[in-house]
């Protein structure tokens, strides 16, 4: 009985009820959403590295070393000089060790110098190796291997030139030095898919003919002689490392930290992310308290429009009264109405999440690299919807408890 | 003979010139010890490095008979892991070696892997820096200028079941008082992390890490 009157009285005022659900749909969607972007951008950096056990690089802090060498945020204050690189590269205990040296650019993408050893060292998502989808890793001085989002940007295929720019954002071009594609990687969901790979000799190359930042006019040093050219960088911008045995990463740690020659810093990636979580987990708690300050005032909402249809409906109380219900019916018949409208709202809220990240995925993948995956809802978020639908029924407490006193009176008395 | 003093001279007459050409130092936190624990099969090692302070209270050369008898049972109980860092029992761990020592910042080049003797005394490791004259005098230097020293120890445990490690017990801030954190690092197949482990909550939870 009652909950035909509440579904009956809802579809009567269909148009404010609408607009109250809608109201907290989106205040569910921005609630839920705001903890998948939070909990997708925690993943997909975690993603980003895995099996390196060390990143040495200039002295600087552990998470702006770990931000420009392996998410490409930021800039190195400092070098790596080749004479360390290779100094620690000696070391007993390094299993492995891979240079990267960032600096110039192709369009709006960072060009990455590193050695062969990088495809089979670099991996991302608890242990996965990156593969070429097409063509093949490189071989020759001039070979660059590109990024997903580097081939599907800019359209480019196996064997197209490419003319890296001196510097980032900038128009001197090494454009007597071209390169070529030899291999597209698949998509990875890490910044390596918006870079671009060449050898860590190539990056000498192109800069043999400059000096102090710009080209040395008229002087181009033709391809074939670059190749046959004893090519070693001064320094890199950072390096990769793996250890014998994870016992003796921290004593390999500390010794790189303590090396008198050069001011390095060496950081365990795991621990530096975290550190990082520990920055952003401010922004983070600040977030959540807004989009959750946005659904109580959705709710809020809701009690108002069930305050003013109070007024509307003053007779109908009345004569539910007069017909011999209860006031407890009448509570019971208003907070019924505010549980189906918040329950409505969290299903639609559920709903425009993911019809949001269906349409936001792609879109926030190519403008931050970030990788939203689709799951189906977890237990968390369903605590939450649980949540929203108990705080509206409470929130609905305080007219239905006003109805409950006044409902008799109210009605039958004839206000002029 | 003759020849090996002088090879300890040079060393130690070539450090400091050197300490002027590139001058660093570590960071010091009274309070605050690190500590650096590797998983690897069924091999555990730890390093522990804690300022002077927390262990025994003061950070200058031990000289009365009263402080250096503190510091000998510092070491003593530094040498002793598990019952500073309580691993679940039904992991089965035991300790393959253990060394604890003191040590101030500029020296521990010189002293490093001294220390890996099967459980170490704690005399050896503690006289080298308090009866070697030379060595002394650099410490005094030392504490004039920062006065600033470190208890060091490194301990290789072995597990029959390190996955049954479900928490760690800081029975650590029992036995040192003026202890009051230790900032964890851990390394395991599943990668490294970090934890603030505090006087508060000397529990740290590994579950899920292995």
């Amino acid at each position: 009985m009652i909950p035909r009157l509440a579904f009956a009285s809802l579809i009567a005022r269909a148009l404010t009820v609408g607009m109250t659900i809608l109201a907290i749909a989106l205040s569910v969607a921005l609630f839920l959403g705001v903890e998948k972007i939070r909990t997708g951008a925690k993943a997909s950096f975690a993603d980003t590295i895995s099996g390196t056990d060390l990143i040495v690089g200039a002295r600087s802090g552990s998470v702006q070393l770990l931000l420009y060498s392996i998410f490409r945020i930021g800039n190195a204050t400092n070098n790596l000089t080749w004479e360390s690189y290779q100094d620690i590269a000696k070391r007993p205990d390094v299993d492995w060790i891979v240079p990267i040296s960032l600096g110039d650019s192709h369009r709006q993408f960072r060009v990455m110098g590193t050695t062969p050893a990088f495809f089979e060292r670099y991996k991302y998502r608890s242990g996965q190796s990156l593969v070429v989808n097409d063509g093949a890793i490189i071989d020759d001085l001039f070979d660059a291997v590109i990024g997903a989002d580097v081939a599907a940007t800019l359209g480019y295929i196996v064997g197209d030139p490419i003319v890296v720019a001196h510097g980032l954002a900038s128009f001197t071009e090494h454009d007597d030095q071209p390169f070529r594609v030899s291999g597209i990687l698949e998509k990875t969901g890490t910044p390596v898919d918006r870079t671009v790979i060449v050898g860590l000799r190539a990056i000498e190359a192109i800069h043999v003919d400059w000096q102090g930042g710009g080209q040395i006019q008229g002087q181009s040093t033709p391809a074939d002689a670059l190749r046959r050219m004893e090519l070693e960088p001064q320094a890199v911008t950072a390096a990769l490392l793996g250890v014998k045995g994870r016992l003796k990463v921290f004593g390999l740690q500390r010794s790189i930290n303590e090396y008198a020659q050069e001011p390095l810093l060496a950081i365990l990636p795991g621990v530096a992310l975290q550190e990082l979580w520990q920055i952003v987990g401010i922004a983070e708690t600040a977030l959540i308290g807004v989009s959750a300050m946005v659904v109580i005032t959705a709710l809020i909402g809701m009690m108002a429009t069930i305050f003013s249809s109070l007024n509307e409906r003053r007779r109908e109380m009345a004569i539910f009264r007069a017909m011999g219900a209860r006031p407890r019916v009448i509570v019971g018949l208003l907070v019924l109405e505010a549980i189906v409208m918040a329950t409505l709202g969290a299903l639609l809220g559920l709903g425009l999440l993911y019809v949001g990240l269906t349409i936001g995925q792609p879109l926030i993948d190519s403008a931050f690299g970030l990788w939203l995956p689709i799951e189906p809802p977890t237990l968390r978020e369903f605590w939450v919807l649980l949540g929203v639908v108990a705080a509206g029924a409470i929130v609905s407490m305080v007219p239905a408890l006003r109805a409950y006193r006044m409902s008799l009176a109210d009605g039958m008395v004839v206000r002029i | 003979m003759k020849i090996l003093p002088l090879i300890a001279l040079t060393t130690f007459t070539a450090t400091p010139v050197f300490a002027e050409e590139t001058r660093q130092l570590d960071a010091h936190e009274h309070g605050v010890g690190q500590l650096n624990i590797a998983f690897d099969g069924q091999q555990i090692a730890m390093e522990l490095h804690v300022p002077g302070a927390d262990i025994v209270g003061f950070e200058y050369v031990a000289e009365s008979a009263q402080d250096r008898a503190a510091v000998d049972i510092a070491v003593a109980t530094l040498a002793k892991p598990l019952k500073l860092f309580a691993l679940t029992d039904a992991a089965g761990c035991s300790v393959v070696q253990a060394a604890a020592g003191l040590e101030s910042e500029e020296e521990h080049d010189e002293h490093e892997g001294e220390h890996g003797e099967e459980h170490a005394d704690k005399e050896h490791a503690h006289e080298e820096h308090a009866e070697e004259g030379h060595a002394k005098e650099e410490h005094e230097d030392h504490a004039n200028e920062a006065g600033h020293t470190e208890f060091h120890a490194e301990y290789l445990l072995t597990c029959a079941d390190p996955s049954a490690i479900a928490d760690i017990n800081f029975s650590y801030f029992k036995s040192f008082l003026n202890a009051l954190e230790v900032e964890v690092q851990i390394i395991t197949a599943t990668g490294a992390t970090s934890f603030e482990v505090e006087r508060d909550s000397p529990i740290l939870d590994l579950r899920g890490m292995f």
